[in-house]
């Protein structure tokens, strides 16, 4: 076999395996996509419905929508079977949606912006030791259920249970880490000659850091602030066991669509999943090419 | 000229290194000021795993000292040394699991194709979803009238509508451990992908000079500057997945039975369904020293590939 | 103008590292000083203490009698050229040059002007618009010149400006740096680990060597009368030749062998004690094909350079002895020769590197 052969043959082989691959990816997204758009009976069909015929949003719109809003009850067939789910889903999935978009984007902003400050402490002036540096990884690789139930009783003592400071804190603490090592490792990359530059023209620390430092790492903490939301974003267990009623996220509101005689509320459940899963699917694909660095605490780089 | 005369005040400080030092403290204090804010945490944690206080006694402070009682009761448990080897399990099978389709995955796509950036789109997904979604999609896929046993029924002789993926404890924990390696495969793919094309070109055209073939280069030249990169990936692969909770809980809350109980679904368990507080407390503790001492060996091989990994930037970056 | 006085100035990293050890030093007003050696000598972490980004652990400088180990690197009236050129790759060449003025708060009208005259004067007046990333390495450098001079420091820093650059264009930014030092008539210290850079360059040259200065003066003093073996070993390319072996007297007249060699030391030589030593002779000052021999070896190489041409003598000696004579077609590869050195040019070594005078 000569090379052009040999290279047409792995093409093939390459482009047969990523195939298989694609599917057991996509199948499950596809999935969840189409029942989110079936009716109810076709839910739990057997043989199972691919591609639903009467796709619609009436599951959008029992989850979304506002259940009294005269535009979903305006006579629509679909209003009145979906009725009886409707007990669980006044309102709450946008209370929900904003707990976790307030929660979310402060504690990141406030991880993502401590964060780069002790980064270039770091990078710099070496603030904190490359032992103290990599000390600080336990605070991520430690499962947090360890501190679970003490950290509860002891919100519930101070009244941070079920407030949105108390998971605010909490998530700052746990993405720090990932904020100081991925903003270290773009502060790292920016040469130190190029700052000290600026202040042998006159520059002060100050000036150097705004005109030459924050516009050089911008994309970088940018790329931080979004990977960091993600993480809030889709927390689960802490968010579980720190909220009751008013601060529950998306993840925790998503368990509470079980019915209680006709089993999972599937068309529901999805409609909601697609909802959460959608934004973190942009934001993730907008920064694809930080998220190895962000995975890794900065130590790999493309 | 004596150097010796030349004045130099004792404890001088200049201007700069005191600034620094404020910088430095400025910026350290609050972040010591919230640990101390959660030191009584750990406190609490020290007083229940002495105390034995669960939430149908009244009051927490009045509860019984106990002294080492509930951490022997913990140690000589049979149900927690088999939630920890399950948690052993999952997370040592799922990480394999991750790491031989992530790695399969990126030596196929390092090298410039047509399609590539497709398909790294959307390989990436998985690790972009919430894991509780995947928790109640794979429950709409793996429901016995599902679509996994639909699609199956095709190929497959014999009723599969009856086939239960999560109802046979003998079954649960490898679906499970296929949902996460579903999940985190793309963590691994990313990685080694970054890892494949950062490598240095010049030792592979070196060695393909000197008449290695494919296989050879890959063992004796790429798998070897990959080190670091495939430590670093197992490693913290590993380590979230002995965290793992919510596409376990959302899922199967550790059913059948216990077929799927890993550590932290237990000691959710204990604490929130059992409201075992004081169990809860000592198994932590238990927990938490095993785990610490995972961590500091993970950290101290993670410290030692870093500098490996910081080379071979250093290379790669010199030769581009 | 400046003067800068260095006074017992000392570094040490960390524990115990110590990159400068007790450095005594002035630069004069308007000079040009090299500050020469091998990496890890110590010459960038000197000049760094000068510019103000690192801290004496211990000593003085002075710049035009003001103390200024307090002071920061922008208050202290010099200008840096770095290594790697240390532009602001998001800003343009003429945003760049602006920096200084636009830091020192100089309305925009003088500053516009200020930016062209700098620009004209190294010549890069088309690349205003262009980002660093556009422009060539030697580019670059003329706009972190130009960014410095339009600050017009009172001493320019340079920290090994021409590293980056090939050979031509180090040539060329060697002869422009010249010019501006001409024309500008300030103080320059420049640091660099190219021995023929600190000779085309300097008015006076600081050879440094772990920590201390090994050496200062002018480079035909550094080249002609080296004081240490290092030293002579450094400057000159083809390097000296250094040859060790033994000195014998007799009858009054010290005679040095070793390495097959055998020759005769100049009266100025004659009363060194016996013992080991190195011999030194400059590759220009070996005569090949006389009359009386040090040593008879066959042409091991000959190495055609255009003006010159290199002779290879390989006689046992630690590395051949290379002699220059000016090119000619006289001599071939395997040809036996008498080879001798002009006795006024030879040097003799201690072991412990100093040179006897």
């Amino acid at each position: 076999m000569n090379r052009v052969q040999k290279a047409r043959l792995f093409t093939i082989f390459r482009y047969a395996m990523l195939l298989i691959w694609s599917v057991i990816v996509a199948f499950p997204i596809f999935w969840i996509v189409s029942t989110s758009f079936k009716p109810d009976w076709e839910w739990h069909a057997w043989p199972p419905v691919y591609w639903s015929k009467e796709a619609s949003w009436v599951n959008y719109r029992a989850v979304w929508g506002r259940t009294q809003s005269p535009r979903a009850t305006s006579g629509e067939k679909v209003a009145t079977e979906t009725a009886r789910y409707e007990s669980h889903s006044a309102n709450k999935p946008w209370q929900a949606l904003w707990n976790s978009l307030y929660i979310a984007i402060t504690a990141t902003a406030l991880s993502v912006a401590f964060g780069a400050i002790l980064a270039y402490g770091v990078s710099r002036y070496r603030i904190l030791s490359e032992i103290r540096m990599f000390q600080l990884l336990v605070l991520r690789m430690i499962p947090p259920i360890v501190v679970a139930a003490p950290l509860t009783l002891y919100y519930s003592a101070i009244h941070l249970m079920d407030t949105a400071l108390g998971l605010i804190i909490v998530y700052f603490i746990t993405t720090l880490p990932y904020s100081v090592w991925m903003t270290k490792s773009f502060v790292d990359e920016v040469p130190v000659e190029i700052e000290q530059a600026a202040e042998i023209l006159g520059a002060t620390k100050w000036q150097a850091i705004r005109e030459v430092i924050f516009p050089l790492i911008r994309s970088g903490i940018v790329a931080t602030f979004l990977f960091i939301l993600i993480l809030t974003w889709s927390e689960y267990l802490l968010s579980l066991m720190l909220s009751k009623v008013d601060v529950v996220t998306l993840p925790v509101q998503l368990a509470k669509y079980e019915g209680s005689d006709e089993g999972r509320v599937y068309g529901h459940q999805a409609a909601l999943a697609v909802g959460i899963t959608l934004p973190l699917m942009v934001i993730g694909i907008f920064i694809r090419k930080h998220l190895v660095r962000g995975f890794t605490f900065g130590m790999v780089k493309r | 000229m004596a150097t010796a005369t030349i004045a130099q005040p004792k404890g001088r400080r200049s201007t700069r290194a005191r600034g620094v030092r404020v910088f430095k403290w400025s910026v350290l204090s609050p972040l010591i000021l919230l640990f101390a804010f959660l030191i009584p945490v750990f406190l609490l944690q020290i007083y229940f795993s002495f105390h034995s206080w669960t939430v149908y006694l009244s009051t927490w402070f009045d509860a019984e000292y106990v002294g080492l009682e509930l951490f022997q009761e913990v140690l000589t448990e049979g149900r927690f040394w088999r939630a920890m080897g399950r948690s052993l399990l999952f997370a040592g099978l799922s990480t394999l699991g991750c790491f031989i389709s992530g790695f399969i995955l990126a030596l196929l796509m390092y090298k410039p194709f047509r399609g590539q950036a497709f398909f790294y789109i959307l390989f990436i997904l998985p690790m972009l979803t919430v894991p509780v979604v995947i928790a109640y999609t794979a429950d709409m896929l793996l429901y016995e009238k599902g679509p996994i046993n639909g699609f199956l029924s095709y190929f497959l002789p014999g009723d599969l509508s009856k086939f239960t993926w999560l109802a046979n404890p003998d079954v649960a924990i490898f679906t499970i451990i296929l949902l996460e390696i579903w999940n985190w495969t793309p963590f691994v793919f990313i990685i080694m992908l970054a890892g494949l094309s950062s490598l240095p070109t010049e030792p592979v055209e070196a060695a393909r000079i000197l008449g290695a073939n494919r296989l050879q280069i890959f063992r004796e030249i790429q798998l070897p500057l990959l080190r670091p990169v495939i430590f670093l990936a197992l490693i913290l692969r590993f380590l979230e997945a002995m965290a793992e909770f919510p596409k376990t809980w959302g899922l199967i809350q550790g059913g059948p039975g216990t077929a799927t109980e890993t550590i932290p679904i237990y000691l959710y368990f204990t604490t929130w369904v059992s409201f075992d507080i004081s169990k809860g407390a000592a198994m932590s503790y238990v927990v938490m020293v095993i785990m610490i001492f995972i961590v500091l060996t993970a950290i101290y091989v993670l410290r030692r590939e870093k500098r490996a990994l910081d080379a071979l930037h250093e290379t790669s970056r010199a030769e581009a | 103008m400046a003067r800068i006085e260095l006074k017992g100035l000392r570094k040490v990293f960390g524990r115990n590292i110590e990159a400068v050890k007790n450095l005594d030093f002035t630069i004069e007003e308007g000079e040009f000083v090299v500050i020469v050696g091998p990496s890890g000598c110590g010459k960038t972490t000197t000049l760094r203490m000068i510019a103000g980004f690192e801290e004496p652990t211990a000593g003085e400088i002075e710049i035009d009698g003001r103390l200024v180990n307090d002071i920061d690197p922008g208050d202290r009236g010099v200008g840096m050229v770095f290594q790697t050129h240390a532009l602001f790759p998001h800003k343009t060449v003429a945003e760049n040059i602006e920096f200084g003025p636009r830091m020192k708060k100089v309305p925009e009208e003088t500053r516009k002007q200020q930016v062209r005259e700098v620009a004209d004067m190294v010549r890069i007046t088309h690349l205003l618009h262009k980002l660093p990333v556009e422009c060539s390495g030697g580019e670059a450098q003329r706009a972190a010149l130009a960014r410095t001079l339009i600050t017009d420091p009172t001493a320019f820093l340079l920290d090994e400006p021409l590293s980056s650059l090939d050979a031509k264009l180090r040539r060329e930014m060697r002869a422009e740096i010249d010019r501006l030092h001409e024309e500008l008539k300030k103080t320059f210290v420049y640091v660099t680990h190219d021995q023929e850079e600190a000779m085309t360059l300097a008015d006076r040259i600081v050879v440094m060597r772990d920590g201390v200065i090994e050496q200062v003066g002018t480079p035909l003093e550094i080249y002609n009368d080296p004081v240490s073996y290092f030293v002579a070993d450094f400057f000159g390319s083809p390097s000296m030749n250094l040859i060790a072996g033994k000195v014998e007297g007799s009858n009054g007249a010290a005679a040095f062998s070793g390495a097959g060699i055998e020759f005769k030391l100049p009266d100025a030589y004659a009363g060194v004690s016996a013992g080991d030593y190195t011999l030194g002779v400059r590759p220009e000052h070996v005569v090949v094909g006389s009359q009386e021999a040090a040593f008879s070896c066959d042409v091991q190489l000959v190495e055609p350079l255009g003006k010159d041409t290199l002779l290879y003598f390989e006689h046992g000696a630690e590395r051949p002895t290379i002699a220059v004579i000016e090119a000619s077609g006289r001599f071939k590869a395997g040809e036996r020769l008498n080879v001798t050195f002009d006795s006024e040019r030879v040097y003799l070594f201690e072991p412990d590197g100093k040179r006897v005078r």
